[in-house]
């Protein structure tokens, strides 16, 4: 086995997606002004109940609209308390964390009966997509085809997310409630509808970033299953500036990164600087654009 | 006249607290309701495992310890206006450097355990210092930096467990370092009990915190920095040289807090010991529950413990999972967040105008 | 033919206080109606309620003979209702014509057609002749660019009632005549305008009528025509001007000596540029100046709250140069500041803990570090009393005090430190007449003891009542320094417009 090989980079697109699907939805709520920390509870959110989904549905389509229904459920919560109940978005998202890590493992148990993991040998995960034609080009045909609809949905959300933050009236209003929203009321746009449009965008985005996690690869749910990648999702977004396509780059090099780290552990390699690489380049990276996205961020003092 | 009016200004900060604890009550007994168990006889069994007898209120009391050191961190960071979300880095950084300071340092034992407390300390210190540096510097967000620095902290101190101070003695090669030795243990304080000297310290250290932060005029001027930065500049205090100050003793608290969870109740380095359990975020909500009053850091980092203990006792007991307490402690923090703002506004506003007119 | 607009006995009440009572006003179409008072008079609030801000506690709204009331400023920009802020409302990242057109973009199957914007806009500006350059960013605009922005968003909405709230504070005098220009041609293009201010001179040239209040009440409304900015300040303030008293001047030796101050970016135009000027004792400098031209960078070097790149500061002889704010509050310089809530205080901390800024370190009232709070209580008791500070207690919070009694708190800090130089910017922004005198007695008294003052303002009537001399600040350069006796209002708008000092003495002499 070689350190680098196509099958890196496969595996690499396949991590990506989660990465990507979150980041993106974490992305739109630092574009109207909300610091999104519990990306990493929604994404847990959306795992576990496309499994659950899948178990009593035995359709994976059906699966898939739990996953992003719980997902946005959970959302909504997150956004009655920041933008109703005017908590702190990060403390909000730090409870939004531990609440869906202790509501997925409690269910887990309440549901399933099961501790640690939930397995089932008759459940189908997520088909993979071979694209005619393409799926014979030697090279490119094995990086970009045979993947879960999932990992071209993420790359998809990505050009659709540009085209609508800057091409459309609404995306152009999206970002002016980010950039100020004062003035933003002033001209009477409706900030919290708009504030609670991103919120329930993430949702949709994280259930499908979950569901690509526990239908994706493997189907099956483990305890807290996410292992920080809301939180990775969240680095993405700042490395990123929460511009869709610079999302899509940092998420395609952190994805690269955790694909590297399982490959080291195969050469009995300390993999924890692989690991680490993404935190060491964003806080590398946060020297150079450290004036952006400030203006996204809670707890700052205003003059007034 | 004076009596009630004294009384509602005492019990109207309690009522949000109150409402959000009743509230978190409510989600778990519709969880627990959910798996079919009586809900009051859940809440009781969950009541004796964290306070029902001596042997477990210590436990608790031992648990609470590295919460309220985190707590007490935070709370101190807070008070100088800044989110520090990096305690997890700092507080492992504190543990390992504790424990390999108690390994390497030769010398007596106690020479070895003030070695190691002061190693653990300075370790967390200075990686809160790091952020600090670079958020006065740089204009680096010092709420994303401490968040970046965790996950670098916590690798690497993984690394150095896994690697080049692996305890190799035992049979299976698990990633810690060896055993300390025992006279370099922080004494326990009941025989038999898991509480430790460092509850202790960590009480020693809420009330030097208080008595800092309200009697003095350093701790005042963290205070008015946390409040308005520009109003403390203008009033002559070094700024840069108080963040960093803070941050220092912010990450300080949390590497002390490793530290005596390594000498107090585990002996060594075991990778993955402090971060599953969730120390650092908890003693982070401690901090927010009690508003970053280091007396109430105390009261909320104990009954969160508590929350934690009672759960595993409710486990043993019932057929109710001890994830019910990590759903009734974020549910807490959801509320007790939120501002209720709008209704006590209006409240203060109607009080006024009765005033006024008398 | 009924009025465009009519407001009928509006008023409003905050609890016990009445901010605007019984006020009558009208406005036809292609009239300039001005609303002046002093600060604190109401003007604010009437167009507040007019702009769907805040609803009136009693009293009715007549557009176009149709009664109506507004529930937000959007149902008041439907109804053809516009407002410049004071505070501009802009998105600094967006470019002109996408600040102007936000909210009613145009567009096509949801997407916005951005060229069809920049060039509806250029329409609109040559329509009315304000000039803008539609595709620069609103961040690199200068104030009067976003000004004309504002004004520009106002009539692309459709507005035919354009409400401009105190625009020319903030603008050269040679763009308050271009601004003046703007308006009188809106007017006759069949705009209706309402121009909320308290500088009467502006009122005079552009107004057809004008509203005066004081207290929340109307206490004239008349024709420019019919009238004279005399007459005016009169019904403003309730009582006859003070003339210029003479006085003896008691100044001695030097107490501040500042010289060549520069501060800036390398490469760029400094904010502040060979600043040098001297304060002596018994003497009270006034620094004149439209705001933004260098007076905060000034207040803040001498300060220390910022480093200067050239130049020194001197107290006493005592070169403070390279020392921070403590140190040079120590050497003797207290400053109350031009914004009390950014610098002055803490909102949420209490009137205790607000007081005790600067004296935290005081020998006399801490110890090895721990505060006497009983003795320094006393002394915050002190000044409670003897200027009249309402406060319900000392833990109240600073941030629920009005803005007055703030101010009179900060004044009295400040006071107490018996500093030899105090700095004193903006000392009675936004407070009422009564405070404002007291404060200004406080100065004098202070300056008769034989203390300096630095005293910067943006309000001339301010500068020429207090100074002992002024100085003219235009973009971060002083433009002339002038003595007491040679100073008018006329003198100072030259030298505050960016003209020779020996221009502005040649045309008043």
């Amino acid at each position: 086995m070689e350190l680098f090989d196509y099958s890196l980079f496969v595996s690499a697109i396949r991590m990506v997606s989660p990465i990507l699907l979150a980041a993106l939805g974490g992305a739109l709520c630092a574009r109207v002004g909300i610091f999104n920390v519990g990306l990493e509870g929604l994404i847990l959110a959306g795992a576990f109940s496309a499994i659950v989904g899948n178990h009593f549905t035995e359709n994976i389509f059906l699966a898939l609209l739990t996953a992003v229904a719980v997902s946005v459920l959970v959302s909504l919560l997150f956004g009655y308390a920041t933008i109703h109940l005017k908590s702190n978005p990060i403390v909000a998202g730090i409870a939004i964390n531990f609440l869906m890590l202790g509501l997925t493992t409690f269910a887990l148990r309440a549901i399933f009966d099961v501790k640690g993991a939930y397995y089932n040998k008759d459940m189908s995960g997520l088909p993979k997509v071979d694209i005619p034609f393409v799926e014979d080009i030697p090279v490119v045909g094995q990086l970009i085809s045979g993947h879960s609809p999932l990992v071209y949905t993420a790359f998809l959300a990505a050009i659709l997310l540009y085209v609508f933050f800057y091409r459309t009236v609404t995306g152009f209003r999206v970002l002016a409630v980010g950039k100020n929203e004062a003035a933003a009321r002033s001209l009477g746009l409706k900030v919290t509808t708009i504030q609670y449009g991103a919120i329930i965008m993430s949702g949709v985005l994280c259930g499908l970033a979950g569901a690509q996690l526990s239908l994706g690869q493997v189907t099956m749910f483990t305890e807290g299953m996410t292992a920080g990648r809301g939180f990775i999702a969240l680095v993405a977004m700042m490395l990123g500036q929460s511009h869709p396509i610079g999302i899509a780059g940092s998420s395609l090099l952190f994805g690269l990164m955790d694909a590297l780290s399982i490959r080291l552990q195969g050469f009995s390699m300390p993999t924890q600087f692989t690991a680490m690489l993404p935190y060491v380049i964003t806080i590398i990276a946060m020297f150079f654009l450290k004036d952006r996205g400030s203006d996204s961020l809670a707890g700052q003092h205003t003059s007034r | 006249m004076m009596l009630p009016q004294r009384l509602h200004k005492l019990f109207t900060p309690l009522i949000q607290p109150l409402l959000a604890v009743l509230i978190g009550l409510l989600a778990g007994a519709i969880a627990i309701s959910f798996v079919g168990e009586p809900v009051f006889e859940t809440y009781k069994a969950m009541w004796e495992g964290a306070f029902g007898n001596f042997y477990f209120l210590t436990s608790t009391l031992a648990r609470a310890t590295p919460i309220l050191l985190v707590g007490l961190g935070v709370a101190l960071a807070f008070r100088a206006g800044v989110f520090n979300l990096g305690s997890e880095g700092q507080m492992v950084l504190g543990a390992v450097s504790a424990a390999l300071a108690a390994l390497c340092i030769p010398g007596p034992p106690v020479v070895k355990l003030l070695a190691a407390i002061v190693a653990g300390m300075l370790a967390g210190g200075l990686w809160a210092l790091l952020a600090g540096w670079m958020e006065s510097r740089f204009k680096v967000q010092l709420l994303i930096s401490t968040l970046l620095l965790n996950y670098v902290a916590v690798l690497f101190a993984s690394y150095l467990v896994a690697g080049p101070f692996q305890d190799k003695t035992g049979s299976a090669a698990l990633a810690q370092t060896p055993m300390i030795d025992q006279g370099a243990w922080l004494p326990k304080l009941f025989p038999g009990m898991s509480v430790h000297m460092g509850f202790v310290i960590a009480i020693v250290c809420a009330v030097v915190l208080i008595v800092i932060l309200k009697y003095t005029a350093p701790g005042y001027e963290v205070k008015m920095l946390g409040l308005n930065p520009f109003f403390a500049q203008y009033g002559g205090v070094n700024k840069v040289k108080l963040l960093l100050l803070s941050m220092f003793f912010s990450g300080a608290l949390a590497g002390l807090a490793g530290s005596v969870e390594v000498l107090g109740s585990q002996y060594r380095y075991v990778d993955g010991a402090l971060t599953a359990p969730g120390f650092a975020w908890t003693g982070m909500m401690a901090a927010l529950l009690a508003n970053s009053n280091p007396l109430g850091t105390v009261v909320t980092a104990i009954l969160l413990a508590a929350l934690e203990t009672g759960a595993m006792g409710m486990e043993r007991n019932t057929e109710v999972p001890l994830e019910v307490a990590s759903v009734i402690q974020a549910v807490l923090i959801l509320f007790i967040s939120a501002k209720l703002t709008l209704k006590l506004v209006k409240f203060r506003r109607k009080e006024r105008e009765v005033h006024g007119t008398v | 033919m009924a009025h465009r607009l009519e407001m009928r006995n509006m008023t409003k009440r905050y609890g016990e206080f009445t901010a605007n009572d019984n006020i009558c006003i009208s406005l036809d179409q292609g009239e300039v109606l001005a609303i002046v008072g002093e600060n604190g008079a109401g003007k604010t609030t009437l167009m507040r309620m007019l702009y769907g801000l805040e609803q009136p506690s009693s009293g009715e709204i007549i557009l176009n003979g149709k009664k109506v009331s507004f529930s937000g400023p959007q149902e008041a920009i439907s109804r053809g209702i516009g407002m410049v802020h004071q505070h501009f409302m802009l998105f600094y990242d967006f470019t002109v014509a996408e600040n102007i057109v936000i909210g009613h973009e145009p567009k096509k199957y949801g997407f916005f057609r951005r060229k069809a914007a920049d060039e509806a806009v250029q329409k609109l500006a040559e329509q009315f002749k304000i000039g803008v350059n539609t595709a620069k960013k609103a961040g690199d605009c200068s104030i009067g660019e976003q000004q004309r922005i504002e004004i520009l968003k106002v009539l692309y909405q459709g507005a035919d009632i354009i409400i401009l709230d105190e625009p020319t504070a903030v603008l050269t005098p040679f763009e308050v005549d271009g601004l003046l220009k703007t308006i009188r041609f809106l007017a006759d293009q069949g705009k209706s305008i309402i121009l909320i201010t308290h500088k009467l001179r502006e009122v005079m040239k552009v107004a057809d009528r004008v509203t005066v209040l004081r207290n929340g009440k109307v206490t004239g409304s008349v024709h420019t025509s019919e009238t004279n900015a005399d007459k005016l300040a009169q019904l403003m303030v309730g009582r006859q001007l003070q003339k210029l008293n003479e006085r003896d001047s008691i100044s001695g030796d030097i107490l501040l000596e500042a010289k060549g101050i520069t501060i800036g970016q390398k490469g760029e135009k400094p904010e502040l540029d060979r600043v040098s000027l001297t304060v002596r004792h018994g003497e009270i400098l006034g620094v004149a100046g439209v705001s933004g031209n260098g007076q905060s960078q000034l207040i803040q070097a001498i300060t220390g709250l910022r480093a200067v790149q050239e130049g020194s500061v001197r107290l006493k002889g005592q070169d403070l140069t390279e020392e921070n704010v403590l140190a040079r509050r120590k050497a003797g310089i207290s400053h109350i500041p031009e914004d009390r809530y950014l610098w002055g205080a803490a909102k949420d901390a209490t009137v205790e803990e607000t007081a005790l800024m600067g004296s935290q370190r005081n020998p006399k009232y801490s110890e090895k570090s721990f505060i006497r709070k009983a003795s320094f209580r006393t002394r915050v008791k002190d000044w409670i009393s003897r200027f009249e500070i309402k406060t319900s207690s000392l833990q109240e919070k600073a941030g629920n005090l009005s803005g007055g009694n703030l101010q009179k708190l900060i004044v009295a800090r400040e006071l107490d430190f018996h500093a030899p130089l105090l700095i004193a910017a903006e000392p009675t922004r936004g407070v009422d007449i009564g405070a404002m005198e007291y404060i200004h007695e406080a100065l004098l008294e202070k300056r008769n003891s034989g203390d300096g003052i630095l005293l910067i303002s943006s309000e001339l009537s301010e500068i020429l009542a207090l100074s002992d001399k002024i100085a003219v600040m235009y973009e971060g350069r002083i433009a002339g320094i002038l003595d007491r006796s040679e100073a008018t209002e006329e003198t100072l708008s030259v030298l505050m417009a960016g003209g020779k000092q020996h221009d502005a003495t040649a045309k008043t002499s």
